[in-house]
């Protein structure tokens, strides 16, 4: 039971990072970004990368984002920012980028699976049981990364800018913000999330050019159901990460992994507005 | 002395149909034109070409001398040009407080004197400053909006339709802050109002603007509403 309750924890806490890039980046450019499955896939790449030069598993993630910003930076720049007029045609752009990303790492690293080393291995007594020990590291890190994110969008002047980009776009320009900066600023990060939480979970699983798709597939519907808040995020992580989990556990895998999708689709239908308010 | 707003020649509109056509309006420094006419007839409009939310389609916009036409908004704001738009004009989830820091420029923190000088007109800005301003009255949101376009001590202040709905208390105490205002930094001010006995109240000046032309302009001296209703009545 304990056991369970940690998978369904840690399991929302991945689901939150993968899909708290992808939340800032709609909120604020009003675009879902359909290359965040390919960052994703950038930022398992570059904890292999890293960690087959030699380096530390623990610099895989911090490395893997500050690749996912740079990039990010690059394709807001070249990519979106042109198509800020034609939000369909700029979508439509995330999507042809997803592709071209996982094409140019086959090319690159081939087709193959690839394994990254953990920064720690096996199991620790945590809550009376035996639990995975970088799973456990995970959730600290999630709830230190929501953390952060709170920090920066209530108590800076960039969050502040970005959440009145986010309410009213055209007020904010009025009063003399520069909301081209805050989409690139914005973006970058979103992009260096992705990557940061696709090197985050390679200890657990393969790293091969389609790992990004079923994390795209799922961010996209709990950004669907959480609107532009983090706090809707983090609910609604829980809450089909956790139906995922007892699902995959009780029923059976392969319907556990559409469960998020299944479900969110469910949820919209009864109720538009998600767990967002309104 | 260049103008502090020189409008010169300005066509703008909506897709194919033009609102405005050759408007030509300046404001001095330190001064007060008031812009008036009848719903529809391309006020809003005139502001936002201003401010560059919409392309001149001919003609300039000048501001204190600065050729800004084709500029984004942020960068004509930030010639010290304060705007307080007709519609969704705060962020009703942000604090009264979050709403008056957003006006103040890059790098500056500090507001506390911006608000003291402000709060002897509207008192509740000290006192209310961490309260959502949606549930601000009707009233205090106008005087929020006010509040944070004089905040920085702009040079130009753009306000459309500010007493729109208001109760007369109100559009009194509005009425005081833009003359003490314009008494003290000498501001200039651009005032788009269907309220004309307000607007020739705090005008140097007024403009009729109808069917997107300058229909009249004169002093805001004693027979000036008699034309001004004559204007509004066709
Ligand atoms: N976004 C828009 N798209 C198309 N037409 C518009 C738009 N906004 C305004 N118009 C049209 O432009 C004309 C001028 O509108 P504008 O809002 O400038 O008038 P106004 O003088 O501010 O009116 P009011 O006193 O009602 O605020 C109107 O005919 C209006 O229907
Ligand atoms: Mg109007």
């Amino acid at each position: 039971m304990i056991g369970l309750l940690l998978d369904v924890a840690t399991t929302a806490a991945i689901l939150f990072v993968v899909a708290a890039g992808l939340l800032i980046t709609f909120g604020v450019l009003k675009i879902i970004n359909f290359a965040h499955g390919g960052f994703l896939t950038v930022g398992g790449y570059a904890a292999l990368v890293v960690t087959q030069a030699g380096g530390s598993p623990w610099l895989a993630a911090p490395a893997a984002f500050v690749a996912g910003v740079v990039l990010g930076a690059a394709v807001e720049r070249v990519i979106v920012r042109p198509l800020y007029s034609r939000p369909l045609d700029a979508i439509l752009a995330t999507w042809g980028l997803g592709i071209v990303i996982v094409q140019l790492i086959t090319l690159a690293f081939g087709r193959g699976t690839n394994f990254v080393p953990s920064p720690v291995s096996g199991a620790v007594a945590a809550f009376g049981t035996d639990y995975s020990a970088w799973r456990l590291i995970m959730l600290v890190v999630a709830v230190l990364l929501a953390a952060a994110l709170a920090a920066l969008l209530q108590g800076t002047r960039l969050g502040l800018e970005a959440r009145a980009v986010i309410m009213n776009e055209e007020l904010a320009q009025g009063l003399g913000i520069d909301s081209t900066r805050v989409r690139f600023v914005t973006f970058a990060l979103g992009a260096g999330l992705a990557a940061f939480a696709g090197a985050l979970i390679t200890p657990l699983l393969s790293v091969d050019p389609l790992m990004g798709v079923p994390w795209l597939l799922n961010a996209f519907m709990l950004v669907l159901v959480s609107g532009t808040s983090l706090a809707s995020l983090g609910l609604a992580s829980l809450l089909l990460g956790g139906a995922q989990v007892v699902i995959s556990t009780y029923g059976n895998p392969v319907l556990g992994a559409l469960s998020i999708v299944v479900l969110a689709a469910v949820l919209l239908r009864i109720r538009p507005a998600g767990f967002a308010r309104g | 002395m260049s103008a502090a707003l020189d409008i010169d020649g300005v066509t703008a509109g909506y897709g194919e149909s033009m609102v405005l056509r050759d408007v030509r309006l300046s404001v001095a420094p330190g001064e007060v034109v008031a812009v008036l006419g009848k719903n529809g007839m391309g006020k809003t409009t005139l502001l936002k070409t201003v401010m560059g939310f919409l392309p001149a389609r001919a003609g300039r916009v000048r501001i204190a001398g600065a050729d800004v036409t084709g500029t984004p908004p942020h960068r004509r704001a930030a010639r010290a040009v304060a705007y307080g738009p007709q519609d969704r004009a705060i962020f009703q989830e942000l604090t009264v407080g979050e709403n008056l820091r957003l006006a103040l420029p890059r790098g500056v923190r500090d507001m506390q004197a911006g608000i003291e000088r402000l709060a002897a007109f509207f008192p509740f800005l000290a006192s209310r400053q961490r309260q959502r301003a949606g549930t601000l009255s009707g009233g205090e949101q106008k005087m929020l909006i006010m509040a944070r376009a004089l905040l920085t001590r702009p040079r130009l202040l753009l306000i459309d339709e500010i007493t729109e709905g208001l109760q007369p208390s109100v559009i009194t105490r509005l009425g005081e802050v833009v003359r003490a205002e314009r008494a003290a930094s000498g501001i200039a001010v651009l005032l788009v109002e269907q309220n004309v006995g307000f607007a020739l109240s705090v005008a140097d000046r007024y403009a009729v603007l109808a069917r997107g032309e300058i229909a009249d302009e004169g002093p805001a001296d004693a027979d000036a509403a008699a034309r001004v209703a004559a204007h509004l009545s066709v």
